[in-house]
């Protein structure tokens, strides 16, 4: 690609720019907003009984399907806000289990391009800070793991995310912890696996998260892979032959890939999809995760010319 | 938005017992009637007679007619050696000790009900599948293998509660007996340098009804969850320390209370091995011919809905044949008494009304309101949890609390309580597996639950049993109370229809037969001298 053309689509592609997630070095511009649908299939039949993994007849397969809306919009240049409503539908392919749906957590959080600094004629370096909220949209019961929709405690995530652009390649590093709330159950007193306990509230471990990625932009297309691990700091295994329970120790790590493509036809539209993989877990299902999203971008601010 | 949230994760858990402070000690415990409906019942003069005889080099643990002097002799040396042990200790306490003292303080008994619901909880765990698809047992002589011993199902939880209670009512009975009969008071009143820690009494000390507890109740549950041995002992021994730590019994009373639990355990014990309790699994052509008496009736016989196929859970827990002893044993009523009150029949698997019945269990499955799913859950009590045994236990464990019992006279509310749970859950297993009925998911795989499938037939309900069970007995001993317990044993029976395990059948016919159960724990409350 000759440098003229390869300016010309880093231009569309800042242009469209949105930033995907928390996790990403990507920023809106002032006065834009990118929203959109993406819907999630995720499914498991193998899973980590504590560490052990096996199956179970009496569940089949977990399919998770879920519709999130997702929105992020450019408060500055270097403040956004993104905020995310998934519904989703939990059900089981074999046993008597009923199926669980509905509104999950509002997550809403403010990224901050903390610093930015060039290295040469086109690399970048740079480093983001995160603040995420969650906290339930409608009364699910976190006792009816696996089928629960979640937790059903509010979150307070702290990220910290570097970004490295070198040409049309870049690497991603982002890290979080995230405080939970204390949760209730619909019963007077549970075991958590490891104790007894004689109330309805489960003390909630905190959770820590790091997501690496690596990918290249080619035009319209922006390809990466990525390394999701998630461990939650404290709670018991799944006991032998037991339901999961909601403070579970549940670690994974995944990795997957993601595809962004900018329909060239249609300014500011992106089509998105990926796969994650979950290749390593405890207390959690080996689940595939596939994603597709529509999101289009909605320029409030004419772009000042350059 | 982040105002309403508190970062304090500590849990404020809703049973928390004060210091016990008995409004009446119950001086006349002794006189209190025990159970004795056969030969199987650990009566007072089998205990008295296995405290007050040597056996094989083991000196009798009480010779009331030599030793009561020398007991009473509180100026003899080795008591003062006592006595100056215990101001010794007390002179160094550490916040381990006097958080131990503390604990104790919110009565013995009912400390024991919640590490016992605590136990039920952690070993109620069905056993894994092989990969052969089979499904090893539980082995009381291998209870450390995968899967452990013991699986505490509700019939074993129902079984485990009512020893554990029954024992340490007769044992407590037994101390309140010797402790006026040689009539020593607490170190706190011998010696004015012996502090008083826990809530003073006049209740004699010797034996220490503290350590009769102990010892009682550890030998129990080292019977019943032998796996658990390291941690129930840690209890007991600490439980045993906070009574001569506070001052209130020194060590040979507790020595003596000790011996006197064990040996009232070593008769419960006896009981246990010989009430039937190991049969109550069956075997495969046991299992096949409960299908086969059902196929004869021309009704569609249980099968398991799990996968693999378990066998059915403790088949012969409760059943009953005309002129044979099968079936564990019960406390309150007699073989005939569980025969003779058992339900009618359920509607036949042919029948309209089971169409019915089937139909009103589907709507409940395609309507399952967060609101019924919250009963479901409140009373789901299956795998990993207390059993619903364990809940009526929580449920009393307060009332019993607030009326501030002697331990003696909160001991008989558990035993008496936990025997009728246990009949409940025999007569209703009698029920279940001379039946044998389908659950609705069998006869409508659409039905899907709020809830896992309990792996038995359905008529009549566990639940609706035992609570209604529950419900008559907690009513005779708190009246003021009665529909508060009426209303939630009924809320437990329907939340198993609105969870899409059982029909109005089950739920309604269990209740009503609960509560003929309950009332045998009634009459005998009624009559046993204490009320």
């Amino acid at each position: 690609m000759n440098k003229p053309l390869l300016i010309f689509f880093l231009a569309v592609v800042s242009s469209a720019a949105f930033a995907q997630t928390l996790t990403d070095g990507l920023m809106m511009k002032k006065g834009n907003l990118c929203t959109g649908f993406m819907y999630m299939h995720d499914q498991w039949e193998d899973y980590w009984e504590g560490t052990l993994k096996r199956d179970n007849g009496n569940i089949g397969k977990i399919t998770t399907q879920s519709l999130v809306w997702a929105g992020n919009y450019g408060i500055t240049d270097k403040l956004n806000v993104i905020a995310m409503v998934p519904y989703m539908k939990i059900d089981a392919s074999q046993g008597t289990l009923h199926s669980m749906e509905g509104l999950q957590d509002l997550s809403v959080g403010v990224k901050y391009y903390v610093f930015r600094k060039e290295i040469g004629e086109d690399d970048v370096f740079g480093v983001f800070a995160a603040i995420n909220f969650s906290t339930p949209l409608s009364d699910y019961s976190p006792d009816f793991y696996p089928l629960s929709l979640g937790t059903h405690t509010t979150n307070i995530a702290y990220r910290a995310t570097v970004h490295y652009k070198y040409g049309n390649w870049f690497a991603n590093a982002s890290a979080a912890y995230t405080w939970r709330s204390n949760t209730t159950l619909d019963r007077p007193a549970y075991d958590d696996g490891q104790d007894f306990y004689e109330t309805d509230e489960v003390k909630m471990p905190n959770v820590f998260d790091a997501f690496v990625s690596l990918g290249f932009h080619n035009g319209p297309l922006q390809v990466q892979a990525q390394l999701t691990q998630m461990n939650t700091l404290g709670g018991g295994d799944i006991l032998r032959q037991s339901m999961p329970f909601v403070s579970n120790k549940m670690n994974f790590t995944k990795v997957g890939a993601l595809v962004m493509y900018y329909v060239p036809m249609v300014k500011n539209l992106a089509l998105r999809g990926s796969v994650d993989y979950t290749v390593a877990g405890r207390n959690v299902g080996q689940s595939t995760t596939l994603l597709a999203g529509v999101l289009y971008t909605f320029q409030f601010v004419k772009p000042q010319p350059e | 938005m982040l105002s309403v949230i508190s970062c304090d994760k500590d849990l404020t858990l809703t049973e928390q017992l004060g210091t016990l402070e008995p409004t009446n000690i119950d001086e006349d415990a002794e006189t209190w009637a025990s159970v004795n409906l056969d030969t199987y019942d650990v009566t007072q003069t089998k205990i008295y007679t296995a405290a007050e005889t040597a056996v094989g080099p083991a000196a009798k643990i009480f010779d009331p007619a030599n030793d009561v002097a020398s007991v009473q002799n509180i100026g003899s040396a080795s008591y003062q050696s006592e006595l100056a042990s215990i101001k010794d200790m007390q002179s160094k306490l550490t916040g381990e000790q006097r958080k131990a003292i503390e604990y104790w303080s919110g009565g013995g008994v009912l400390r024991w009900n919640q590490i016992l619901r605590g136990l039920v909880a952690r070993y109620n765990l069905p056993p894994a599948p092989k990969p052969d698809g089979s499904y090893p047992g539980p082995d009381a002589e291998n209870p450390f293998a995968d899967p452990n011993f013991p699986f505490a199902n509700p019939p074993y939880a129902a079984r485990a509660y009512a020893y554990v209670s029954a024992a340490q009512y007769e044992a407590l009975k037994a101390a309140w007996h010797y402790m006026y009969l040689y009539d020593r008071p607490s170190p706190y009143k011998n010696d004015s340098g012996v502090k008083s820690l826990m809530p003073e009494t006049d209740l004699p000390s010797y034996p220490s009804y503290d350590a009769v507890m102990s010892g009682v109740t550890a030998e129990m549950l080292k019977l019943l969850f032998p796996t658990a041995v390291e941690e129930i002992t840690r209890k007991a021994a600490e439980q045993r320390n906070a009574a001569i730590w506070s001052g209130r019994a020194s060590t040979s009373d507790v020595a003596k209370g000790l011996a006197l639990g064990k040996s009232v355990a070593g008769l419960f014990t006896t009981r246990a091995r010989g009430d039937r309790m190991g049969n109550s699994g069956g075997s495969k052509p046991q299992w096949q011919a409960l299908a086969d008496t059902a196929v004869s009736n021309g009704e569609i016989p249980w099968v398991s809905l799990e996968a693999p196929k378990r066998p059915p859970m403790l088949p012969f827990f409760g059943l009953r044949k005309t002129g044979v002893s099968t079936g564990c044993k019960a406390w309150l009523m007699t073989d005939n008494d569980i025969v003779n009150n058992r339900p009618g029949p359920p509607p036949s698997t042919a029948s309209e009304q089971m169409v019915e019945e089937t139909k009103e269990v589907k709507y409940y499955s395609d309507n399952l309101t967060r609101e019924r799913l919250a009963i479901v859950h409140k009373w789901a009590d299956g795998v990993n949890t207390y059993t619903p045994p364990g809940h009526w236990n929580d449920i009393a464990a307060e009332y019993i609390r607030d009326s501030n019992f002697s331990e003696v006279r909160t001991a008989r509310a558990f035993a008496l309580l936990n025997m009728a749970l246990h009949d409940a859950g025999v007569a209703c297993w009698d029920t279940k597996f001379f039946y044998f009925n389908p659950r609705p998911s069998q006869l409508n795989n659409a039905i899907k639950t709020g809830t896992g499938v309990p792996n038995f037939p359905a008529y009549t309900s566990g639940h609706s049993t035992f609570s209604g069970a529950a419900a008559e007995f907690l009513s005779y001993l708190f009246p003021e109370h009665s529909e508060y317990f009426n209303d939630q044993a009924l809320e437990a029976a329907l939340s198993r229809m609105y969870g899409g395990i059982h029909y109005r059948s089950d739920s309604e016919v269990g209740l009503a037969h609960g509560k003929v159960i309950g009332g045998f724990a009634v009459g005998f409350a009624s009559t046993d001298g204490a009320d």
